[in-house]
């Protein structure tokens, strides 16, 4: 697979492709081959397309929403998890897959899950509170990571390793050592966190990601909030010094009123950081607080993933469309 | 006393004001003086329906029917929450509400509510006094005309009380024609009952009854030249405020023991529902507690994760108790809402307001325990059976603590039907 770094070009960016899935889509990931693109949906089921020819398939074993998808390392294996508290790994590769097994990982919904370095580990958590290392390959439990003390909302490995990050929806970031003990470090991102009444926290740490280089971990979601129950509020990613914690300039969309949740965020291998916001794609330059470009898209995201090629950005929209931008010029070819 | 007999100004408001505080009343067609708004002849039934109650928690916002008493689990709309049995074998609610699911034997269900107003402070005005108030007529609340139909000589207590955490309120403007006598009392609770009822320091009670003599006695000399309704209310405010000082104990749920306390909960809902039980048990015939913020336009499903994890299990004990104590069986319970919310979910995965079919919970006496009355269509669109609104409810909720909701208030020589004289109870959820 080559790269295309030099051709990245957000400015240029258009529509690549517009698939109808079954339902509202809340996930989405781009296998590491670039082979096939994988959505899950609130039908409880998850859709494969083969990325070459817009073939869609349904998965269909989890028995409630859809929340997390992760890829194997070598593309051959989906994870994902669903509000049922499962988690379920795929042969992706199958005509009709199948599940290769199905784990009750979690009481309650399962909201985040993460495959690590080698394929070796999975990482979940859920509405239990409860952060779990996973051996992928007898699906035992290896550690079970206590101390948020609310709902953690996502996981990730830190890259090359088995240590784990996990994000709260108070705002809490904990840093766990790889097998055991308590969590190592605490980033404090309680600024994206409020609450309604004291009743309901609102926000957190809706997705983690390092950036290319794993000198940041960058936590998306929400701030400013004037009214949660009616969704006033504007979308934010926060990020941190890894080796020292110390908190950098948030990116936000300042150019543009939007009443958004940047449901995800992810990094360009050169850098630049992705986020969705609402029925938006902003750009942002490391460091810098405001966009650079939004590009428009037809419904709100809920997901979106790189493609391997570094210049197809899949997303997972609510009016069941799974849309490929390319943010490339027209002529760009992967 | 029937006549119109105004007073000095001749003002025909304080003349049906003032009326108000006499207690006539018409029964069916005929007026019936000093006697009461029950269904039955007086007699030992009727002494036993005075010491009647009703509870309201009303869920401001508007609750979503899908993630409470109605849930369609197998619909791609009806969210990410399944519903689970309860102790009435059939009947399913959300798994968000697991210990109320165990109280179902206690409670009924009416999922067939459609009402037509969206306006949150409209719908709350509806639902609470059974009618589209107009212009030129506002009805009282159901907590007044249940104040007033089970309002007892002498009874030392508001008979009209909405709970709050900390603080006290004053009086809410929600009795309509039936006046300020009937109207809510905003009573606080928190450790050492109402705050601001205690002396000051230095103030004995011989000095302090004193003052009272002399307050009466200006009052009296100003009530023989001037009469008014307000300022008769206002009268009646101190001395009510008088008894409830002497009673401030009623309102100290720390008297309760840690055990009780605990399961009630911490929340400022369980402390409420506690100092709710509390009053059930002193007889007083209404009280109301608010659980606010159920308008989730955005995020419905994350909040309806934690406000009906914050109602559930209090409120499930709070069943427990009456019915423990034997107080459920002359308390009627009801979880009142404005509206129910949208069966599609929109782009922030929320709920909006929907008051075409929506449903509404209620336990304890006067109702058929293990009923549900009325269903919606598959999608939760439309009401298919029963349908029911809110003069229906009115209606059943006093025909439920024994007053005849057919009867009428005479004000001034005006006859005021108590409910919608066009509809009656929902016969089949009565008991």
């Amino acid at each position: 697979m080559t790269t295309h770094r030099n051709q990245f070009a957000p400015h240029a960016a258009h529509n690549l492709s517009d698939w109808t899935a079954t339902a509202k889509l809340l996930c989405c990931r781009v296998d590491p081959a670039g082979k096939f693109v994988a959505a899950g949906a609130i039908d409880h089921t998850i859709q494969r397309w083969e990325i070459a020819t817009g073939q869609r398939v349904t998965l269909a074993a989890h028995e409630n929403w859809v929340r997390m998808l992760s890829f194997s390392p070598d593309g051959s294996t989906l994870h994902s998890g669903g509000y049922d508290g499962r988690w379920i790994a795929w042969d992706i590769h199958a005509e009709t897959p199948q599940p290769r097994q199905i784990i009750q990982a979690h009481q309650g919904w399962l909201r985040g899950l993460a495959v690590s370095h080698d394929g070796l580990r999975v990482v979940t958590c859920g509405n239990d509170r409860l952060v779990k290392v996973w051996s992928t390959t007898d699906q035992q439990v290896i550690s079970t990571l206590t101390g948020h003390p609310h709902i953690p909302y996502c996981v990730q490995f830190v890259p090359g390793s088995y240590e784990v990050v996990s994000g709260d929806i108070v705002g809490n970031i904990f840093h766990w050592n790889a097998d055991h003990g308590g969590p190592a470090r605490k980033f404090d991102a309680s600024e994206i966190h409020s609450n309604v009444g004291d009743l309901a926290p609102f926000g957190g740490i809706i997705s983690l990601t390092f950036s290319p280089c794993g000198k940041r971990i960058t936590a998306s979601g929400l701030h400013k909030v004037s009214n949660a129950p009616a969704g006033n509020r504007r979308a934010v990613a926060v990020s941190f010094d890894w080796a020292t914690g110390e908190k950098l300039p948030k990116q936000e969309c300042l150019r543009k009123d939007l009443d958004a949740t940047m449901w995800r965020a992810v990094y360009h291998p050169g850098g630049t950081l992705i986020g969705i916001a609402e029925k938006e794609i902003g750009f942002w330059n490391p460091g810098e607080e405001d966009v650079f470009h939004l590009v428009p898209t037809p419904e709100h995201i809920f997901d979106c993933d790189l493609h391997p090629n570094q210049i197809d950005l899949y997303t997972a929209h609510f009016d069941g469309h799974l849309r490929a931008f390319r943010l490339a010029a027209a002529e760009a070819q992967p | 006393m029937t006549g119109n007999q105004y007073t000095p100004c001749g003002t025909i408001d304080h003349g049906l004001a003032r009326r108000q505080f006499m207690g006539e009343f018409l029964t069916g067609a005929g007026t019936i003086a000093g006697t009461s708004l029950f269904s039955h002849p007086i007699g030992a039934g009727e002494i036993a329906r005075q010491s009647r109650s009703v509870v309201v928690v009303f869920l401001n916002g508007g609750i979503s029917q899908f993630e409470s008493w109605d849930p369609k689990s197998d619909l791609e709309t009806g969210g990410p929450f399944r519903s689970i049995a309860t102790s009435v074998p059939g009947i399913h609610v959300s798994e968000l509400l697991p210990r109320t699911a165990q109280q179902m034997h206690h409670m009924a269900l009416v999922r067939s509510v459609s009402t037509d107003l969206d306006d949150h402070g409209l719908a709350n005005n509806l639902v609470r006094s059974g009618r589209m108030t107009r212009s030129a007529t506002e009805y009282p609340e159901l907590g007044a005309v249940v104040a007033r139909g089970l309002e007892r000589p002498d009874f030392p207590l508001p008979g009209h009380i909405t709970t709050m955490v900390g603080g006290v309120g004053g009086r809410a403007n929600n009795a309509a024609y039936l006046g300020p006598r009937y109207a809510s009392v905003a009573v606080g609770a928190e450790n050492g009952g109402i705050v601001n009822t205690q002396l000051p320091e230095g103030m004995t009670v011989a000095v302090d009854s004193r003052r009272h003599d002399w307050r009466r006695f200006v009052n009296s000399r100003h009530r023989s030249r001037v009469q008014s309704a307000e300022m008769d209310a206002y009268t009646q405010s101190y001395e009510q405020a008088l008894r409830l000082m002497e009673r401030r104990e009623l309102f100290d749920i720390s008297q309760e023991t840690d055990t009780v306390q605990q399961a009630y909960g911490k929340s400022e809902f369980g402390k409420q529902l506690l100092l709710a039980r509390r009053l059930v048990e002193q007889e007083v015939p209404f009280i109301e507690i608010q659980h606010a913020g159920w308008d989730f336009h955005h995020n419905n499903f994350e909040f309806h994760l934690h406000y009906v994890a914050d109602f559930d299990s209090p409120f499930a004990h709070f069943l427990t108790d009456l019915a423990q104590r034997g107080l459920l069986e002359r308390t009627l319970v009801i979880v009142m809402t404005e509206f129910g919310r949208t069966p599609s979910i929109n782009a922030g995965y929320g709920r909006d307001h929907y008051p075409k079919a929506w449903s509404i919970a209620a336990a304890g006496c006067g109702i058929q325990h293990g009923a549900v009355i009325g269903s919606t269509d598959a999608k939760g669109v439309e009401v298919t059976d029963r349908k029911v609104d809110h003069r229906h409810l009115f209606h059943t909720w006093l025909r439920a603590v024994g007053i005849d909701s057919s009867s009428q208030f005479d004000i001034g020589g005006r006859k005021f039907p108590i409910a919608d004289p066009a509809f009656g109870p929902i016969e089949e959820l009565l008991a």
